[in-house]
């Protein structure tokens, strides 16, 4: 309550979310409605003689930021240690609406805040000291950059103004330009009073589409400095950029679209990100249209839909079993990550494009029909359009095709579930897909799984983000993402079950956000698939040099991790975080049972699933070196 | 579900060559009952190169084809009946 008091009088918050926080957290809506009025002539009395949404702000730099940060609609702030950033702790004091979370690697916490940002839509800022912290932080930026992220990153410069520029302790030159590569935007402020402003303008730049990550820093003394300028609400300056497509292409792609033999939708993260999807099946269902999805963060389409075919397997539309060449296809907000030459769908037909991102429109596809448009809208625009074109004879011909699409999905569904008929299935070590498999039988109906095994493949989950379980994969690739991703996940729905599935590889690259899960008592069940071993790096040297000497030796450098087997419980134990190694799929059926009662405590906890090094030339004892050899 | 980034790098290049090409060459495939369907169902991903090096017994050829399942193939039981009688013999330990 204090917080919510703190956030209305400083602006960050409009009544009617005041009332809405205040019910929420128990306060019958009368009481809420006294207690804001009782607060009116404070808040005016504030405003008195000032513009709405602008408040002059009179302190040290640090104070100023903070306040643009509230202003900004930020409540959480992720952070390492940085002493240069002083002020703005000390600001932090008598501020309880901004909430410091101390993140004891920059990695991990980029990646917790991203998390928070995915999972909950509202904004944040990761901090770090100066560049030796930033650079640490730039992995994650990489992900923020390639998945869209609407990420806030800040640090200052450690050379103050008087000094700057000769080499001084933790200087780089131009530190803002190390990260233009992985930025919408990266500004150096130039005096300390344009603290607010450059902190806006990177909110802004973020968090209009399409998003991304934005970095903001200046020369450290400029924290300490008294200053006197104006904080300005986010909503003061904010685009509100929500386009609607070009109706002239409307038609055109409505005409396309029910005129087609055999079209197909492609669904893609910016359907979540405008929560679109049912617009999404009510367009797939007008016309009985299959729909698929390559590879993304989120799922977009209920997978238990019957017009959901599953994703193509090769990554490119052709590879799919069902339907083979369709005549239009239509992508609706995937980027589209074409990874080899050929282009993710064929040449052979014709593309509708409906994406916010008009920056990679066109970039491979040919494109009949570009929409460039927020999805909701264009969904909207597109299904009314579609309506319109649609005769008796035209209704007749989408029934059959609907009900050819149910047949298929039906049919791959069953199929799909012949992985449990493994002759393996029981084994242990165990197979990868066994631990999935009981994960997925264990999860929660509306469970939220985080999924960093690169080289596992889910299935049995049956994804559905309109009220079942949700997905948050990785785009960026950027490994020891998932942990940290996790723990912002749960931060920001802290009622919903998360599961983080990790491989070995990526877990030990950011395990440090197990701490904060411990700390934050954030309970998220966290499955290490670990084979002690990199499996995707040992499958493509093999698809690269068949029948080399490190075949017919044994000898892979690069791909074995045991000798000694690093145990992940231990590793969570010592960040506080309880755990057990399973071995086999009964001791994981027990284990989770207990994870389920640590999280029912609030408690983390962590299994280390032991699972089977498989496929092409595993040797049954691996090579590994010696100081001698 | 998802292809994994290794999958989608494992897949991308032999594919495109394939795509390409139309149908792969079916060198070191001897003719034997299954080389169809299994020349049809597993070049729909890989090139030979990937698993030409690789010799084990039936049952361990059977257990790798279930694995591809959960990599999102989609196979009956008599396929992958069929495609385990043939690697087991032609490419048996």
């Amino acid at each position: 309550m204090r917080e919510l008091v703190a956030r209305y009088l400083s602006h960050s918050i409009s009544r009617r979310a005041f009332l809405k926080g205040m019910t929420g957290a128990g306060v019958s809506l009368v009481a809420a409605k006294e207690i804001l009025e009782s607060l009116v002539p404070v808040a005016h009395a504030q405003a008195q003689g000032a513009i709405e949404g602008v408040k002059v702000v009179e302190g040290s730099g640090g104070l100023c930021f903070a306040e643009q940060l509230i202003a900004s609609g930020v409540k959480y702030v992720f952070g390492n240690s940085a002493s240069e950033d002083a002020h703005f702790y000390e600001a932090l004091v008598d501020r309880p609406q901004l909430k410091y979370i101390l993140t004891p690697h920059e990695g991990p916490g980029a990646a917790m805040a991203a998390g928070y940002v995915k999972a909950s839509g509202e904004p944040t800022i990761v901090m770090q000291a100066a560049a030796v912290g930033l650079v640490n932080a730039m992995g994650q930026m990489f992900n923020a950059y390639k998945e869209q992220t609407p990420l806030v990153f800040y640090s200052y410069r450690t050379d103050q103004s008087g000094r700057a520029g000769r080499d001084g302790f933790e200087e780089v030159a131009n530190q803002e330009q190390l990260v233009q590569p992985l930025t919408k935007y990266s500004w150096l402020a130039r005096r300390p009073e344009m603290i607010p402003e450059t902190v806006r303008r990177a909110f802004k730049a973020a968090w209009t589409p399409p998003h991304g990550p934005t970095y903001c820093s200046w020369h450290s003394d400029f924290n300490d400095a008294q200053v006197k300028t104006e904080v300005i609400l986010q909503s003061k300056v904010d685009p509100r950029m929500r386009v609607r497509p070009n109706p002239a292409e409307v038609e055109r792609a409505a005409k396309l679209l029910v005129e087609a033999r055999m079209p197909l939708m492609i669904v893609g993260d910016e359907i979540y990100g405008a929560k679109a999807m049912a617009k999404a099946v009510k367009l797939a269902e007008l016309l009985g249209m299959p729909v698929t999805q390559a590879r993304q963060m989120f799922v977009n389409f209920p997978e238990g839909h019957p017009l959901w075919v599953g994703p193509p397997p090769a990554a490119r539309l052709d590879s799919l079993d069902y339907p083979k060449n369709p005549d239009v296809v239509i992508n609706v907000g995937n980027k589209l990550q074409h990874n080899s030459p050929a282009p993710i769908i064929g040449r052979g037909a014709k593309f509708i494009d409906l994406r916010i991102d008009s920056g990679s429109i066109g970039n491979v596809m040919l494109t009949e029909v570009p929409l460039v448009a927020d999805v909701a809208h264009g969904l909207d625009d597109l299904t009314a359009a579609v309506s319109q074109l649609l005769t008796g004879t035209l209704r007749n011909k989408i029934r059959t095709r609907a009900s050819e699409v149910k047949a298929f999905h039906d049919k791959a569904a069953t199929l799909r579930n012949l992985v449990m008929q493994n002759p393996d299935w029981n084994r242990a070590p165990m197979l990868a897909d066994r631990v999935t498999r009981e994960v997925a039988q264990f999860a929660d109906k509306d469970a939220i799984i985080v999924h960093e095994a690169g080289s596992v493949n889910l299935h049995g989950f049956d994804f559905n983000p309109a009220g079942g379980r949700e997905l948050f994969f990785y785009y960026g690739a950027h490994l020891g993402s998932g942990v940290g991703t996790a723990a912002g996940v749960k931060l920001a729905r802290p009622n919903r079950q998360v599961i983080c599935l990790v491989g070995d590889g990526s877990f030990i690259f950011g395990p440090t956000a197990l701490w904060n899960m411990a700390r934050l008592e954030l309970p998220v069940i966290t499955v290490v698939y670990n084979n002690h071993a990199y499996s995707g790096p040992h499958s493509r040297v093999v698809e690269k040099v068949p029948g080399g000497r490190m075949i017919q030796t044994g000898h892979f450098f690069h791909d074995y991790l045991g000798s000694p087997d690093m145990n992940m419980a231990l590793i969570a134990k010592g960040l506080g975080v309880e755990g057990e190694v399973a071995n086999s799929p009964d001791e994981l059926r027990d284990a989770l049972l207990r994870a389920r009662k640590a999280a029912a405590d609030g408690k983390p906890y962590l299994i280390d699933a032991q699972v089977a090094r498989v496929g092409v030339a595993w040797a049954d004892k691996p090579w590994t070196p010696t100081s001698k050899s | 579900m998802y292809r994994s980034l290794v999958l989608i790098a494992l897949l991308s290049a032999s594919t495109l060559a394939l795509a390409q090409r139309g149908k792969p060459a079916a060198v070191g495939f001897p003719d034997a009952p299954g080389k169809e369907v299994l020349l049809e169902k597993c070049f729909q991903c890989h090139t030979p190169g990937m698993w030409m090096d690789q010799r084990q017994e039936r049952r361990a050829w059977e257990s790798t084809l279930y694995r591809m399942i959960g990599r999102g193939a989609l196979w009956t039981e008599d396929e992958i009946k069929a495609m385990a009688d043939y690697l087991g013999k032609v490419y048996a330990k």
